[in-house]
């Protein structure tokens, strides 16, 4: 099946009004708490009440408040549910709920609904504005990265703002990866040797605002596996997907960022070209969440939508097809994995664990465990990083007990805070698989008897 | 990725026997659930036949195995080695069963202060099955906090109906004894997975139990058993009931509670331990919606993702999905039942409304007995009776003819079929991994 017809299936299978699908699913719930045993912050803490409660039980008053919006005779009661605040958005309760119900993105729209109400921190507002942050930090990298690793300044953040002084910050770039790339496409422009390449021979590189600002690294390892399975990545004017916006409940702003992003992806997608990203919240966010959180269910959100794959996805499909070049070189090494929870809500199994099988020498550990506990911005907060860190702890120790030299997580927050908990250096999925290519490559450049 | 001998669509007792027991047999297993649920619903215990009149759990398959229809007419003879395999794997990932088919059915009690008869419980609940010497009491115990089990009035319910049989003898007395748990006082928000997460730390439990404890010496001199709410540890249940013996100068036993249920919980742990180990994968949240057939062959379930649906190919499929509770079976709002992943035909009591029928009849739902009718080999049969698709089978409270509430049979024609399905399908793997290379390469 080629992408064009996926993108032509999905304006006509997609659920209609996936949002109104969402409040509805309420509905749907047996108040068996099955959400509740597996989520991971109601298992550090009972400042949250866990799923059910703020879920679909809370629901019930929010439809009355609708309603009475409506002028129905029930009286308008507000958000009934503060504590919906402390829902980190994983996602679990949602995977777990035997009847389909949309536990966690009931809780967000909930969030969403109280900071339009009540306004929010001035905290969360910042934690949304990613591009904002990336495009100051970059250019003044080495005095921004000193500042943010400043234990004195610190402090004052946290005083001042809010996030805690402990919690893992990422370092900036010293130039963005768009910026690498547009200096790379006007050599070949004067070179005359730029022309768009066809869809079966290209796809479009969603790299977000890790690889963007962060960490271009993972991107161009991305870019260097994709290009020895024969697609050259194209990497379009992008700016963030929206999801720290989503899960800090300011939607409005989110939807001005898919507004920006979706006419471009839109028309790539239609194209026949699938749009591939290396960060699993990024893709996850353009597969479901702009039409299931932020309303945004047109046709430019589901031919995205429909044309979006995670990078492992998209590789585990090529070797389903036979088309994976498998020239691995050997990775002699045990490699402890965590699959991060937005991955999970793709519902595509782990196949991060299905490339590294493919690897020789290579022995990838699942860790399996629920979740590091960061879930984006929520472990920065002053008031819920050692929330965050108890989520994460199992994981921790268990990385610790490997012994191993590295670990992988297809996340860049989860990396970021498993690296700051565990002093792990912790890797994308892809850069191994780049080094497992390297391998390969010296392997055959070393064969030749000499 | 080289495709799995076998896919297993449901992750309950029946699905999560047949996985285990597929993979110790060398098959490469895939289980695939929508989401967590009978195994966290089930009361923990494993009911393999319990019909009125029955005084053992194998009288009971005997006798519903002469019933016309009944799964126990394909099964019966699997139950003893089924359960057998089951309480090994279990033994193995740590939690221990107690009794036999060949036991009494005894009552024990339940949270709401009725009782049940079962034979074959978690070493946890296992004490509420011995008989009851004339000068033993029952305490019924638990913190006024905790809202799904109240002593006081479970003490008054079995003390009123004193339900036990003249074999097993009866309570001296059944009283409550209120705890008081410090960390917990005036906590108004205390449910089974606080407290069983609470319980899994030593410190906390070491505390909890010595306040039992005290609460058991001031019934000075009275020989007696502590029935608990089931809330005794989730990750180091073992741990718990080993200090419960060293501490508490009485046996303890737990009581299963409403979902989610821990002892349920800890099933599902143990089992999904012991597929791992065997080299099997499971994931949860993946919704299988039908399936690709070569001829009379599944080659290839479909699941749903975030935005599009994604082909899994398999040599063999066991279906697991459950009656009308988990989903496996969809009543409509005609009245008709549908099978939604294969659209097999259910076979549906003939005479009776399923929407008209009074659902407290002691005697079941008839929409228990729905269900997907199946040959000797829980191959799915067709309107026409005949097999409709080889290298599928069906297993657990899908099969039609059962009535797994009124003759409490569902958890041994769970492992019964789950077994059963394995042998079949692990014996035609060769050939089965063979076809699925080329409908792979298609």
């Amino acid at each position: 099946m080629t992408i064009q017809d996926l993108v032509h299936e999905a304006m006509v299978t997609m659920p209609a009004q996936a949002h109104e699908d969402v409040g509805l699913s309420a509905d749907q719930c047996l108040k068996c708490n099955v959400c509740l045993t597996v989520c991971p912050v109601a298992r550090v803490t009972d400042l949250f009440p866990g799923p059910k409660y703020v879920g679909p039980q809370a629901q019930r008053f929010r439809l009355a408040t609708q309603l009475a919006v409506q002028g129905s005779v029930w009286p308008a009661v507000g958000s009934p549910d503060s504590t919906v605040d402390w829902c980190s958005g994983c996602g679990w309760c949602t995977t777990a709920c035997p009847a389909d119900v949309k536990i966690a993105e009931m809780n967000s729209r909930a969030r969403a609904a109280i900071v339009a109400d009540r306004g929010g921190k001035i905290r969360d507002w910042l934690l949304g504005q990613t591009d904002l942050i990336g495009r100051l930090g970059v250019p003044f990298s080495p005095l921004a990265n000193w500042t943010l690793q400043n234990r004195p300044v610190r402090w004052l953040i946290e005083r001042l703002v809010g996030i805690h002084r402990k919690a893992p910050l990422p370092i900036f770039a010293d130039r963005t990866l768009q910026s690498k790339v547009r200096s790379a496409e006007r050599r070949r422009r004067r070179a005359g040797t730029w022309a768009e390449p066809p869809p079966d021979r290209a796809v479009v590189l969603f790299h977000g605002c890790a690889a963007n600002y962060y960490e271009p690294h993972v991107a161009e390892a991305a870019i260097d596996v994709l290009r020895r399975n024969g697609f050259e990545a194209i990497v379009p004017p992008q700016v963030c997907c929206g999801l720290p916006k989503i899960s800090n409940g300011r939607y409005d702003g989110a939807r001005d960022q898919a507004a920006a992003n979706l006419p471009t992806l839109a028309d790539y997608a239609r194209r026949g070209y699938r749009i591939i990203g290396t960060s699993t919240s990024c893709t996850h966010t353009l597969k479901a969440e702009y039409r299931e959180m932020l309303d945004v269910d047109d046709a430019d959100s589901r031919a995205v939508a429909a044309a979006t794959w995670d990078i492992c996805e998209f590789l585990v499909a090529l070797h389903d097809e036979g088309r994976l070049n498998t020239a691995f070189g050997r990775l002699e090494e045990r490699l402890p994995y965590h699959a991060p929870c937005q991955l999970r809500s793709h519902g595509i199994g782990l196949p991060a664990m299905d490339l590294f099988a493919l690897v020789p020498g290579l022995e990838a550990i699942d860790l399996d465990h629920d979740c590091c506990g960061i879930a984006g911005t929520y472990g920065l907060k002053r008031e819920k990083y050692e929330i965050a860190m108890a989520v994460g702890e199992p994981l921790f120790r268990r990385l610790e007990a490997t012994g191993a030299a590295r670990a992988a997580c297809d996340s860049e927050t989860c990396r970021w805070q498993i690296e700051a908990a565990t002093s792990t250096p912790t890797r994308h999925p892809i850069e191994i698989i780049a080094a497992a290519y390297a391998a390969g490559d010296a392997t055959t450049s070393a064969s030749p008897p000499r | 990725m080289p495709a799995p001998d076998v896919v297993v669509v449901g992750a309950g007792l029946a699905g999560l026997t047949a996985a285990v027991a597929l993979a110790d047999g060398g098959a490469r297993v895939d289980v695939l659930a929508a989401g967590h649920a009978a195994s966290h619903w089930m009361p923990g215990g494993i009911d393999v036949a319990a019909p009125a009149g029955a005084a053992t759990a194998r009288e009971g398959v005997r006798a519903l195995a002469a019933l016309s229809g009944h799964p126990y007419t394909l099964l019966g003879a699997d139950v003893a080695v089924a359960l057998g395999f089951v309480r090994t794997v279990l033994e193995e990932s740590g939690l221990p069963y107690s009794g036999q088919l060949d036991d009494p059915l005894r009552q024990v009690p339940t949270a709401i202060g009725g009782t049940r008869r079962v034979s074959i419980l978690p070493a946890g609940q296992a004490a509420a099955l011995a008989p009851w010497s004339p000068n033993e009491s029952l305490m019924v115990a638990g913190p006024a906090e905790f809202k799904d089990f109240w002593p006081g009035a479970i003490a008054a319910s079995l003390a009123r109906s004193s339900p036990w049989g003249s074999a097993e003898g009866r309570p001296a007395r059944v009283e409550a004894l209120a705890l008081d748990w410090p960390t917990i006082r005036g906590r108004h928000n205390v449910n089974a997975l606080v407290l069983a997460r609470l319980f899994d730390d030593p410190s906390w439990r070491a505390e909890a139990l010595a306040a039992l404890a005290r609460a058991v010496e001031r019934r000075r001199g009275q020989a007696g058993r502590v029935a608990l709410p089931a809330i005794l540890g989730l990750s180091d249940h073992a741990g718990v009931m080993a200090d419960a013996a060293r501490i508490v100068p009485a046996a303890v036993f737990e009581v299963p509670l409403v979902p989610p249920s821990l002892p349920g919980m800890r099933l599902y742990a143990a089992m999904r331990a012991a597929l791992l180990r065997r080299g099997g994968r499971i994931v949860v949240g993946e919704s299988i919606v039908r399936v690709e057939r070569d001829g009379a062959r599944v080659s290839a379930v479909v699941a749903t993702t975030a935005s599009r649906e994604r082909r899994l190919r398999t040599g063999a499929l066991v279906l697991a999905t459950g009656g009308v509770a988990g989903g496996g079976l969809v009543v409509g709002l005609d009245g008709r039942v549908v099978e939604p992943i294969l659209d097999l035909p259910v076979e549906v009591p003939a005479g009776e409304s399923l929407l008209a029928a009074d659902p407290f009849d002691p005697a079941g739902h008839p929409v228990e007995r729905a269900g997907v009718r199946v040959d000797a080999e829980l191959r799915p049969l067709g309107s026409d009776g005949r097999p409709v698709l080889d290298n599928v089978a069906i297993a657990g409270s899908q099969l039609a003819g059962q009535r797994y509430l009124a003759e409490r049979c569902g958890d041994g024609v769970a492992i019964a079929s789950g077994w059963r399905a394995a042998q079949r399908l692990g014996a035609a793997r060769a050939s089965t991994s063979d076809a699925s290379v080329r409908t792979g390469a298609a």
